[in-house]
């Protein structure tokens, strides 16, 4: 099989908040198309991880490249242009906004109108905003949420505002999708949802997505690689099946079965 | 009864009226306001004119602080500028109507910029103080200057010809023109909150991190909203010098960032109908306090005209914590409730 190119690239990253160091020493590579998990006890050092990637943390030391353009050289308002979107573990939501939207704010950065322009909306401005309207919505017949596109999102069951949330960093047309945590708190048939669509995604729209996740079955069944933190140290990287082998992600994370 | 829309385009669905009816009622309403001077005696659309000047400052006040959620003491400071650069622009220099107007809000927006900055770091109650120092400072510099401003002794301000052939001098004139700014503003409004620029407001006030990482960048932002409306408040400022034609600083007290603020609260923050309804009410309200208290007595009713600027204070206050209280989404939500109830009349329940 030939090896997809890299997409990311984490090289030596390190992050340290005063005396505790958070992660040290991360290398991880991440391939175009691949659905990479990041998985570990609460602490680990994975949404740091994340959070450095956004540009949101200034890393301690080390390299973080996307498509060959050295990340750090960016700032986090800059990520979406470049095709990194991001979903956040706690409800990140503009609760104001319906769902449409939302997802209209998603696509801030593909859209070009300022003041002048937004208040004549002549031509320009006014076929704009009927092409971002387009494109809402068909991401939000991917996501199956045609029914409550004009339900403000302050009302939506937690279920649904994650789908919505997956919708908005869908809408700032990521080629890498960041997902923190997109299942815990869902029932079976919720998280079964969102695998679907993540398997769509990468199938369908050639999407890269990495996932931090605890739900073990979403992670073993649809990844392609899975990478474990432990107190902020990488300890294992492979395929779902060796990493569940690894007898220390055993002891760290998995636990033994049995008595 | 009104049925469900069924939108067969996108453009048709992004428009700013899904019912071809809200046009119809909103042109009976530009009727009765513009044949208002010819229907009421002068001293009803003389104050109508103060309600505009009052929705052109709340809509304006709306944008920075009910949209992008933040909040801003300064509106005196802004209303003062916008009514002193007309004043001295067209008293002094002889300046036309149109472009002292526009260069009030130039001025106001390019002093917001010095708010502004402050507030990237500074988030509700110290960005509060900030601005109003702001405020208290605009006043101060105003009252200093006396050689421009006419100091404490106040300014007269020239009424000059609207592009220098349409005279200006009556009250119906100027009526008018506070319709006219009132209504563009309030379109303008509305088509820029419904823009990717207000919808990158509304998103930044929600949850900052998202919307940078939506792509907004946050000093841009909140510096272009201080912008925006103080470039409105300052439109509102130039009509206030302009009607009263005459200026002096007691008239941007603190009460009047109270006032402007107590607005858009009781209108219902964020929403262009809800400061356009609270600058309607608030404005009102003290003359309608003032009738009633009236009614009771000759004492209340010298109490209430001896010391008018207390009782506004105390009722502005009352007005505030009763909204906050009992209808935090303000007369806005009201209008919705309402007007769901009649456009599925008689089905409603």
């Amino acid at each position: 099989m030939i090896e997809a190119p890299k997409i990311l690239e984490i090289r030596n990253l390190s992050k340290k908040f005063g005396g505790l160091q958070a992660l040290s020493d991360v290398s991880i590579r991440v391939r175009q198309g691949e659905i990479a998990s990041f998985i570990g006890p609460n602490g680990a050092g994975k949404t740091t991880l994340f959070n450095m990637i956004c540009r949101l943390y200034q890393p301690s030391s080390g390299e973080i490249r996307f498509e060959d353009k050295n990340l750090l050289d960016f700032r986090p308002h800059h990520l979406a242009r470049l095709g990194i979107g991001r979903t956040f573990q706690n409800l990140a939501l503009f609760r104001h906004g319906t769902v449409i939207e939302n997802l209209l704010v998603g696509m801030h950065a593909h859209l070009q109108a300022g003041v002048l322009a937004g208040v004549f909306r002549f031509g320009r401005a006014a076929a704009e905003e009927r092409r971002a309207r387009e494109e809402v919505e068909r991401i939000v017949e991917f996501l199956e949420i045609e029914e409550i596109r004009n339900s403000p999102v302050s009302v939506l069951p937690y279920g649904l505002q994650k789908r919505v949330e997956m919708g908005r960093a869908l809408a700032t047309r990521p080629r890498l999708l960041l997902l923190d945590e997109m299942v815990s708190g869902m029932n079976q048939e919720e998280t079964e949802d969102i695998a679907r669509f993540v398997l769509d995604l990468r199938d369908e729209l050639g999407l890269t997505v990495i996932m931090i996740e605890h739900d073990m079955n979403v992670v073993m069944d649809i990844s392609d690689m899975v990478h474990v933190l432990n107190f902020g140290v990488p300890i294992a990287s492979g395929p779902p099946a060796a990493v569940a082998a690894d007898p220390a992600v055993i002891d760290a994370y998995l636990g033994r079965g049995g008595s | 009864m009104r049925t469900r829309t069924y939108k067969e385009t996108y453009s048709q669905l992004s428009s700013l009226f899904p019912y071809a009816d809200t046009w119809a009622w909103y042109g009976v309403l530009m009727a009765i306001v513009l044949a208002l001077p010819w229907l009421v005696p002068t001293y009803i659309f003389a104050y109508v004119t103060l309600v505009l000047i009052a929705v052109i400052g709340a809509v304006g006040l709306n944008i920075v602080t009910g949209t992008a959620g933040l909040i801003s003491l300064g509106q005196a400071g802004f209303l003062a500028i916008g009514a002193y650069t007309t004043g001295i622009l067209t008293t002094s220099y002889g300046w036309g109507l149109a472009s002292a107007m526009l260069a009030s809000g130039v001025a106001s927006a390019a002093a917001s910029l010095l708010v502004g900055i402050p507030s990237l770091r500074l988030k509700g109650l110290y960005l509060a103080i900030t601005t109003l120092a702001f405020s208290i400072i605009v006043v101060h510099l105003i009252n200093d200057a006396d050689s421009l401003t006419g100091g404490s002794s106040g300014l007269p301000v020239r009424r000059p010809d609207l592009f220098g052939v349409v005279p200006m001098r009556s009250q119906m004139a100027m009526y008018f023109l506070s319709l006219a700014v009132a209504v563009l503003v309030i379109l303008a409004t509305l088509n820029l909150l419904r823009c990717r620029v207000g919808r990158a407001w509304a998103a930044l006030h929600d949850y900052d991190i998202a919307a940078t990482l939506m792509g907004i960048n946050l000093v841009r932002y909140k510096l272009l909203a201080f912008a925006v409306s103080a470039f409105i408040v300052g439109l509102a400022g130039s009509l206030m010098a302009l009607n009263i034609r005459y200026l002096n600083t007691d008239s941007f007290g603190l009460i009047l960032s109270i006032e402007a603020i107590a607005m858009i609260i009781v209108g219902g923050l964020g929403s262009v109908r809800g400061a356009v309804l609270g600058a309607i009410l608030i404005t009102l309200l003290p003359d309608l306090s003032r009738w009633v208290l009236g009614q009771f007595g000759s004492f209340t009713g010298s109490l209430a005209s001896g010391s008018a600027a207390e009782i506004k204070g105390i009722i502005y206050a009352l007005v505030i914590m009763f909204f906050l209280r009992m209808e935090p989404e303000g007369l806005n939500h009201q209008w919705k409730r309402i007007k769901r109830f009649w456009s599925e009349w008689p089905y409603s329940h």
